[in-house]
């Protein structure tokens, strides 16, 4: 499959839909992430209206501008998974710890408990969050981070 | 339960319908975490009778009119979910994305949705939850559980305590045996004191001595008598009350919904009952005393101090609030960096038990070096975390030292000078200094206590929580139905997780002595209609009907004395073989075991073991085969005698030689029993009566195998896939054909 012919575009307003050149069409269109965590931005599937796999992206950006452009708001809707950027406060009451932080979605107040299961080191400086509810919270690059958040990790895990 | 009907709002188009429509309240209003263009935020979601609205920043962003809505759904999405309405042109129409807190609610009104679209009642009940906590707006880790910082400390001591009331005497017993410990280790010092005045230095009065050290020795002897008398009364105590703190929380435990153990792990759940009893009734027992202890004999040393000489007591006394204030500012660092080091441990253990549990696989890929990088990366860690944690610790430590000593040079310079300016007898600078010494020990005790109180509390809470959980409903234990076997479905709806529905509308009746075998893929909800069946689940809607009666009218027990279950996974309890047949039905004896035993085709491989029938059949069964354990639970089912009788996935795990002896064990037990046999191989349901082909949650098609396979429809079609795998299957197909 030809990536630079993929047209992805929305008719109407919420769908996505998907055209490969003049030669096929599909309705409906979902993009899951193959490798989220550990391979970001990369591998990106695009599946059909039964889930089923149409074409497997290792780098979506090869996408035509406007396709890669269209998915952009459909990843954001699919992907609820906040970017940690700060961390304002977090401490350890009882064995539930509670968070308060500042993300690529704005700011949210969060609680985990279990850290040993809830807090996944993903990489080196890669953490993932799952607060008890099951809503997750990652962190790309601990060490990116200003020092009081750093601090804050260091003390809590 | 709310149940509003469409009808009772103006549905008709005249002029004044917007008017109206907006007077009117909104059936359901629910609030979504993420904005239109999700972010974190606020996006409200409104189900009138007649439309939808979505509001944002208070106005409304836009309203579909629900003649325009087909159905609607919750889309799960990564850490979340969105509403998605299917539009009666068959357009999907996401409209609000919201996180996994509140996705349940939202799952819900999509069903509420579906509801009105279709003209009918609306049949949903959107609770609302408390997601923080009212008294210190904390979130709290539990919805509508407790907030752990601010549960009412008192009221949960007062409960604790509550267990020490059967033991009154005892505890009574215990806080007057402290009280005399504490001034009984106040005596020696004071008869040293009078030692050094009246004896050594002034007076040479040797009567005195003597009369002195009998005194002494009364002291040490009745001290160690009341010793005595209290760690055994501390003995009794501590083990009377763990006992029952266990005995109470497993007893509450057994009769919890199953819902909640889907929810905790049972490591989780089985350290409730060990460690967080541990916790509190280690408080209780070795705590409370010590608190009075240590109290009186703080209050009891410092007054005695400024009797003795005031100038001399606040002197010697200057440096204890640096200790105190030390001890509590760095109690919390320390203990953090000791939990941490204990953390370590526990990812440090995982790793050892996973690579060595897994040793066949490490060496079958030759990946020694590969797991001990990972070893030495967990061994690092520790190692990290130890030193930093010991080193902290040495140097609080030493620090705390250095003003506990200082105490003690400030006795002998302040001490020494009054003794020699004659302001302080000796024997007084004495007593003052052996005083001092007793002093220390209860203030770092002090530091500890409020972080040893919390966790004893928390761990009190965690144990009320599951005390005060509500119970599965047992019904009145006495009241007494005889179950004959007719078994209704009527519309039975139900979902673990709300927010994802597994069945969906189950209608169908299983006539007494009939079987029936319940078909389709994995995922369809064949397991689920069995646990509604024992009711270790409970509809959300619809009935469940036993003999025409709601089976929630016949008592809990009384309705699983009567249900027979054999699993694909036999659970045996360790054992002997006979115990194990016995367990439905204690009391039986060995004739009765013996007779079941044949009927399940297991008596001869049970006498040819050495022990037969007394044979130990080790944990969870381990001793015996797959084919043995299911032959001995279907015995156990056949002794048990149910009027129902499930058998799910009762030969799937074992080979065709076993199953065929199974296959006739089991032909014996579902005589006159009406049974429901889930079977993933669908030749073993070829003796069912009808077939109930489930797909997605509801009932595609229901007949004999004959019927069905001449329909040629979703059976047929399982069949045909299954015998393209399997032998037996096509043999079957030949059967149904």
């Amino acid at each position: 499959m030809n990536v630079k012919e993929i047209n992805l575009f929305y008719t109407p307003k919420d769908r996505l839909r998907m055209t490969l050149g003049e030669s096929q069409s599909w309705h409906t269109v979902k993009p899951a992430w193959a490798s989220p965590l550990n391979h970001p931005n990369h591998y990106l599937a695009l599946l059909n209206g039964k889930s089923e796999e149409i074409v497997m992206l290792p780098d979506p950006t090869e996408l035509p501008a406007s396709s890669w452009a269209a998915l952009q708001p459909e990843l954001n809707r699919r992907y609820l998974t906040a970017q940690v950027e700060k961390i304002t406060d977090a401490s350890g009451e009882f064995g539930a710890t509670y968070w308060h932080v500042v993300t690529d979605r704005g700011e949210r107040d969060f609680v985990t408990q279990s850290l040993q299961e809830n807090v996944q080191w993903l990489g080196i400086g890669h953490l993932l969050l799952t607060d008890v509810d099951g809503n997750r919270f990652e962190i790309r690059d601990v060490e990116a981070l200003d020092a009081r958040s750093k601090g804050l990790i260091e003390r809590i895990i | 339960m709310s149940a509003v009907s469409p009808s009772l709002a103006p549905g008709d188009e005249n002029s004044d319908h917007q008017k109206i429509i907006n007077l009117s309240e909104p059936l359901i209003r629910l609030e979504a975490d993420f904005d239109g263009s999700v972010r974190f935020g606020k996006r409200v979601l409104e189900l009138f009778s007649d439309r939808i609205n979505v509001l944002e920043n208070g106005a409304t962003e836009f309203t579909i009119p629900l003649t325009e809505v087909r159905s609607a759904r919750n889309e799960p999405v990564v850490g979340g979910g969105r509403l998605e309405l299917i539009t009666t042109s068959g357009e999907i129409v996401p409209i609000i994305t919201y996180s996994m807190t509140v996705s349940a609610k939202f799952s819900e009104v999509a069903r509420g949705i579906e509801q009105l679209a279709k003209g009918e009642p609306l049949l949903i009940n959107v609770k609302t939850e408390r997601l923080r906590c009212a008294n210190c707006n904390r979130l709290l880790p539990e919805r509508n559980g407790v907030c752990p910082a601010c549960v009412h400390r008192g009221k949960t001591m007062m409960r604790i305590a509550g267990y020490l009331k059967p033991y009154r005497k005892q505890a009574i017993g215990m806080a007057g045996l402290s009280i005399v410990t504490t001034f009984l280790s106040l005596v020696p010092p004071r008869i040293q004191g009078l030692l050094l005045d009246n004896v050594l230095l002034a007076q040479r009065d040797l009567g005195m001595l003597w009369r002195l050290m009998v005194v002494w020795a009364l002291a040490l002897l009745l001290s160690s008598l009341v010793q005595i008398a209290n760690g055994r009364l501390i003995a009794f105590l501590a083990g009377s009350l763990a006992s029952d703190l266990r005995a109470s929380v497993y007893r509450a435990i057994e009769f919890l919904q199953l819902g909640f153990f889907d929810k905790k792990q049972v490591g989780a759940i089985a350290s409730r009952v060990t460690q967080d009893t541990d916790r509190v009734w280690g408080f209780l027992v070795e705590g409370v005393p010590f608190l009075l202890i240590n109290t009186l004999l703080m209050v009891g040393v410092a007054v005695y101090l400024f009797l003795i000489n005031p100038v001399l007591a606040a002197a010697v006394l200057a440096p204890l609030p640096v200790v105190g204030l030390m001890s509590m500012v760095f109690w919390q660092p320390v203990s953090h960096m000791f939990h941490r080091v204990g953390q370590k441990w526990a990812r440090f253990h995982t790793q050892l038990n996973e690579s060595l549990t897994g040793i066949r696989v490490v060496k079958a890929f030759a990946k020694e070096d590969h797991e001990f990088d990972k070893f030495r990366t967990r061994n690092l860690e520790l190692r990290k975390a130890g030193m930093e944690a010991d080193s902290f610790w040495y140097t609080i430590f030493g620090a705390m030292t250095f003003f506990t000593s200082l105490g003690q040079l400030i006795c002998w310079s302040v001490g020494g000078w009054m003794v020699y300016r004659h302001h302080l007898s000796v024997g007084q600078f004495w007593m003052a200094n052996m005083y001092l010494m007793l002093l220390y020990g209860p203030l770092q005790w002090f530091a500890q206590v409020n972080s040893w109180f919390s966790r004893a509390m928390a761990g009190a809470d965690r144990i009320f929580e599951i005390i005060d959980t509500e119970a599965e409903p047992y019904g009145d234990a006495d009241k007494h139905v005889d179950i004959s076997g007719e078994v209704t479905f009527e519309n039975v709806r139900f979902g673990y997780d709300k927010s994802n529905p597994v069945l969906k509308g189950l209608t169908f009746t299983a006539k007494k002595g009939e079987m029936i075998g319940l078909v389709g893929k994995s995922g369809a909800g064949k397991s689920t209609t069995i646990n509604l069946l024992c009711r270790f689940y409970e509809p959300d809607a619809g009935e469940i009907r036993i003999d025409g009666i709601d089976y929630r009218e016949i008592a809990l027990q009384d309705l699983r004395h009567q249900i027979g279950v054999v699993l694909q996974e036999p659970f045996l309890f360790n054992g002997t073989i006979a115990e194990n047949i016995a367990y439905g039905a204690p009391g039986a004896n060995l004739e009765q075991i013996m007779a079941a035993a044949k009927a399940a085709n297991a008596h001869n491989f049970i006498l040819a073991k050495p022990d037969g029938y007394d044979s130990m059949v080790g944990e969870k069964g381990a001793k015996l085969s797959g084919g043995e354990r299911q032959r001995v639970s279907i015995a156990r089912a056949i002794l048990h005698d149910p009027k129902i009788l499930i058998l799910d996935e009762a030969t799937s795990s074992v080979d065709v030689e076993t199953e065929r002896q199974i296959q006739d064990a089991l032909q014996h037990l579902i005589a006159g029993r009406t049974t429901f046999a889930i079977a993933h191989r669908l030749s073993t349901l070829r003796n069912a009566d009808r077939l109930i082909v489930l797909d997605k949650g509801a009932i595609a098609e229901i007949g004999s195998h004959a019927e069905l396979m001449a329909k040629e429809g979703v059976f047929y079609n399982l069949v045909k896939s299954q015998s393209a795998l399997n032998e037996i299957v096509g043999e079957f197909a030949a059967v149904g054909a």
